[in-house]
């Protein structure tokens, strides 16, 4: 579905990522976990083009999309929930939902995408009419969820999903990330902590400033504490 | 003579409300939705008003072809300002200062073209309803019915179209969250043009419809330009309702100035108005400030 060949990446005068190799099969949760700032987000925001690619390669389902822009990105399927969620603060919960379907072609299609995303988050629903700014950490997440949700996506890409949370409000995101993967879609993951992603997990890597230095199944990496202390602390 | 008195400050403020709020819509919708202070505003205007007194005077056509001709100038020249100047300095840092310094010497350009192409003599554009009637001894021009009418459904329509429609929501989200938008496959670029050129559909709208009361020379986009800053600055830059309250505020308090005080009182009465406003509320009626967006 996805494969990132030798990427490197970075901003102004210091490159982050320095040749990175991952891929993620169809249908498959990839988790990569690594500590903060050593180039998680830099990864994901590369490959959707929001960060300028300095070498190798996106492939996505068999077309290569490096350096495209972010939005051609987006509409072929990529969908990227980013850290700290960007949802549009003076647009209700209804409207945030309705600008993650942009691509879908009609109103029509589009009505049909929010009753699904409904159907799924009922809180969304009874939220509808709410401005996002006003609304709490947990529940600006879970619409940012929605919203992704509301593309046609073949992809999901999440950023750190515990970010700034409560541990109970953590919980409920995770489950409703797995619920997301249960429904078949395939899913790119950057987290800091191995607890949060055990059962939603396939295959894991780790990143250590800007390096993949590790990759494995979840359940064989995920079970290593020592592996995991050493390089999460 | 009392009710004339009366007559005569409702309609002069309604009708200068209108002027007012048509002139600032186009201002405040570029400011609100992309952060661009277009201060070719005034020159954009002079255009759309130029573009059909040629369309009246050397083609011969009515002034019925001569308006939308006329807006349509606007517009493609609006949406050549965002292709040369706006578009390539998307995102940068310099984006303010750059705009700023690119839209004051634009207009100066547009004035000296107009200079050279159509000479320094005023000229008339006929309006679009000629005629008038007498309403308790004050004089009802049609085409003062016709510029109120027009502002008023330009105003509701812009407000739905933001409210509403796919184009209009996407620009609303690209206003509040560039790099969100852009995630939500909206092309951002695009959507600058897009409002850009909006915005001078209805720069270009306002000048053909209100030229034949202020005449039309190369500076007359400077008055313009100065009263839409001033609106768009006393309803809160970048908020459209703010444009539309602001306007009818300035217009009826000016006329009634003028009307019960003189003639003399009505400038100074409404930069009085605009000062104290400013003291109380630092960001306008409905100030978008730093925090809220269209």
């Amino acid at each position: 579905m996805l494969e990132v060949r030798g990427l490197a990446a970075g901003y102004a005068g210091s490159e982050v990522l320095h040749g990175v190799d991952l891929t993620v099969g169809e249908g498959e949760g990839v988790v990569v976990l690594g500590p903060n700032g050593h180039g998680k987000t830099t990864l994901l925001r590369a490959i959707t083009g929001l960060v300028s690619v300095r070498a190798g390669q996106v492939i996505l389902a068999g077309q290569d999309i490096t350096r495209w822009r972010p939005d051609v990105i987006a509409a072929g399927g990529l969908v990227h929930i980013p850290q700290g969620d960007l949802l549009f603060p003076d647009m209700t919960v209804r409207e945030n939902l309705l600008m993650g379907a942009y691509s879908g072609p009609t109103w029509a299609e589009r009505r049909t995408r929010l009753g699904r995303v409904y159907r799924l988050f009922p809180w969304l629903e009874e939220r509808a009419g709410q401005l996002a700014r006003t609304l709490s950490g947990g529940e600006r997440r879970m619409l940012a969820l929605g919203r992704g949700l509301m593309a046609r996506a073949r992809i999901m890409l999440i950023d750190e999903p515990s970010l700034g949370l409560a541990p109970v409000v953590t919980e409920q995101i995770y489950a409703n990330i797995r619920t997301i993967k249960e429904g078949g879609m395939s899913l790119l993951l950057a987290d800091e902590n191995a607890n949060h992603v055990a059962g939603l997990a396939d295959r894991v890597y780790l990143l250590e400033a800007g390096l993949l230095v590790r990759e494995g199944p979840a359940g064989e990496l995920l079970q290593d504490e020592a592996l995991l202390e050493s390089y999460l602390g | 003579m009392h009710n004339t008195q009366l007559v005569q400050a409702v309609w002069g403020g309604v009708l200068f409300g209108s002027v007012y709020g048509l002139m600032a819509l186009g201002l405040t919708l570029a400011w609100g939705a992309v952060r661009l202070l277009n201060l070719a505003h005034g020159a954009i205007f002079i255009i759309g008003a130029y573009a059909a007194y040629w369309v009246v005077s050397s083609l011969h056509l009515t002034i019925l072809v001569a308006l939308p001709v006329g807006v349509l100038t606007a517009a493609l020249f609006a949406a050549l300002l965002h292709a040369l100047f706006i578009r390539p300095v998307i995102g940068k840092p310099g984006f303010d200062n750059a705009t700023l310094v690119a839209t004051v010497g634009l207009s100066i350009a547009v004035s000296a073209a107009a200079l050279l192409i159509f000479n320094p003599e005023y000229k008339v554009v006929p309006p679009v309803v000629p005629g008038a009637s007498i309403v308790a001894g004050v004089q009802i021009t049609n085409q003062g019915l016709l510029v109120i009418a027009a502002s008023l459904a330009l105003f509701a329509v812009v407000y739905l179209f933001l409210t509403y429609t796919r184009q209009g929501m996407a620009i609303r989200a690209v206003s509040q969250q560039r790099e969100a938008a852009s995630l939500m496959s909206i092309p951002v670029v695009r959507t600058y043009g897009v409002v850009i050129t909006i915005s001078g559909a209805l720069a270009g709208v306002a000048g053909v419809l209100l030229s034949p009361f202020f005449f039309l020379n190369p500076s007359s986009g400077f008055n313009p330009m100065i009263q839409a800053l001033i609106v768009t600055i006393f309803g809160g830059l970048g908020s459209v309702r703010g444009a539309l309250v602001a306007g009818y505020v300035l217009g009826l308090f000016e006329s009634f100035v003028e009307v019960y005080l003189g003639v003399a009182w009505a400038l100074p009465g409404v930069f009085l108005l605009i000062i104290v406003m400013l003291i109380v509320r630092p960001n306008g009626l409905f100030g978008v400030g730093e925090v809220r967006r269209l």
